[in-house]
């Protein structure tokens, strides 16, 4: 089929969806009001580690991450 | 396999969707008889009433599928807090000022008054003590024997509001409130002079509780037939008392839009794909719906493609998607959607269901387009911007329809099952 030219779709690799880094935010979705255009690092933050992490251990959360944020008392896990 | 008729069969089904539709669910969804939603309470179950109403208004098989969640905490009284600097009483907000941390003691909706002290600083008996910026909470108990309750700086979000979470630590000794940074800052320089008081309540319990997931077929796929599931969670963190929040964005506005998606798809899919709905619970405490859903498709062997939407509030300059499973195909046909609708696309973190039916080996995808007010009570229905919903809406429906019509392009060389 014929595709807009439009800007749509992903600016590189869809596989990259795959692996994406960690997240601001604890068992839920981060707030991304400013979601910018493209930056995956590969680099996990405080809380909830990367998805990889999370899925290891059957949990929206990496333990270690999450531990991490609970005992800074920083905000996200609470 | 794609023709030369079917850009113009997905055009107009793009056509049909609706912002006034998706706007009219969230500002149901956001109103005040669903309490902000929070697993386990008679708004989560009046928003689930209504949500399998609408299920079955556009042809679904609704049925509904419980399973416990464990200590879900519940702020129950407002909580009270004042500070005296020893010539005036300032009185705080609940929420703007202060909150209630996950790791306190539910130490009732009385307020235990003391003087400040500084956590590892000074004699801890009947005070309440301040926790350094660089001291963690953890280490904090090791210097408070005897104290009334700790006191943790936090940052507020854009709006001042400090966000709501219900998954976090267990319940500690000793009550523990959270201070927003720029009064914490003002409370510790306030403990030098000696005369600082403070005042609070801590009324927080742990309920057990049952979460239930609204689930609705709409059609059966044929054995070899493409089966789509679009997800959403309709939970949110719940009021406080006195303070609404409303969770318009997270998830009100993901619920509209597979509402909306759903009913176009039913009636433009060819006849031997599937296509069903789960509005899951309890994402809010850990994701545990999903969890209990994908347990559940696991047990029965069901490889439903599934479509999660968590947030379609407030797109910016792109939607965040994040994949789990063997998901290649179905992101190539979300890529190729995604060019078709205009819809700028990043790989980013959605921390949500999708990860718990990936982790059971579905392939996935999470999308999310942001939301303003992230559990707090700026999350209202008139911050969710109709059009953003309008362009997930259209990302979900040109997917669904083109994993349907191209089902081949859903397997790949590198181990995609499908």
């Amino acid at each position: 089929m014929t595709e807009t030219k439009n800007g749509g779709g992903f600016t590189g690799d869809p596989a990259a969806a795959l692996s994406v880094a960690g997240t601001g935010g604890c068992c839920g979705n981060p707030p991304q009001a400013n979601l910018s255009l493209p930056e995956p690092d590969g680099a996990a933050t405080t809380c909830c580690g990367t998805a990889a992490e999370a899925k290891a251990e059957s949990s929206c959360c990496g333990t270690a991450a999450k531990a991490d944020a609970v005992a800074s008392g920083s905000g996200c896990c609470g | 396999m794609t023709t030369g008729s079917e850009p113009a069969a997905l055009d107009r089904l793009l056509a049909e969707v609706s912002g006034e539709r998706m706007v009219a669910t969230v500002a149901t969804l956001a109103g005040d008889p669903f309490e902000g939603r929070r697993v386990g309470t008679p708004g989560g179950a009046a928003a689930r009433a209504w949500l399998a109403r609408q299920l079955e208004g556009i042809g679904a098989t609704v049925t509904t599928e419980t399973f416990p969640v464990r200590a879900v905490p519940d702020v129950y009284a407002a909580p009270i807090a004042e500070w005296n600097d020893g010539d005036i009483a300032h009185r705080l907000t609940f929420g703007r000022d202060f909150s209630v941390h996950l790791a306190s003691v539910d130490a009732g909706d009385q307020p235990k008054r003391g003087p400040l002290g500084l956590a590892g600083a000074d004699d801890p008996t009947g005070r309440w003590l301040l926790v350094p910026a660089a001291m963690a909470l953890a280490d904090a108990y090791e210097h408070a024997a005897g104290a009334l309750g700790l006191l943790v700086g936090r940052a507020v979000d854009g709006d001042g509001w400090h966000f709501t979470m219900l998954a976090g630590p267990n319940p500690g000794r000793l009550p523990v409130l959270s201070v927003a940074t720029e009064l914490h800052e003002r409370l510790v320089a306030a403990v030098g002079g000696g005369a600082a008081s403070w005042s609070a309540s801590s009324p927080i319990r742990r309920v057990d509780v049952t979460g239930a997931n609204v689930h609705g077929r709409l059609r059966t796929a044929t054995p070899r037939g493409v089966d789509l599931l679009l997800t959403a969670h309709y939970d949110g963190v719940g009021h406080h008392p006195g303070l609404r929040q409303p969770a318009a964005a997270d998830n009100g506005s993901g619920v509209a839009v597979v509402c909306e998606a759903a009913r176009i798809l039913a009636a433009g899919l060819p006849s031997d794909v599937g296509l069903s709905v789960a509005f899951v619970d309890g994402e809010e405490t850990g994701a545990l719906g999903s969890a209990h859903h994908a347990g559940q498709l696991r047990a029965t062997d069901d490889q439903p493609l599934v479509i999660n939407v968590d947030g379609a509030g407030c797109l910016h300059e792109a939607a965040a998607v994040e994949a789990g499973g063997p998901a290649h195909g179905l992101l190539a046909v979300l890529d190729r959607a995604a060019r078709h609708t205009g819809l700028p696309l990043t790989a980013g973190p959605v921390a949500s269901d999708n990860r718990r039916y990936a982790a059971v080996g579905l392939a996935t995808v999470g999308i999310g387009a942001g939301m303003a007010g992230y559990h707090s009570p700026a999350d209202t229905a008139d911050r969710v911007e109709p059009e953003t919903m309008v362009a997930i809406c259209r990302l979900v429906v040109a997917t669904g329809w083109l994993a349907a019509s191209d089902a081949t392009k859903l397997s790949s060389l590198i181990g995609d099952r499908r």
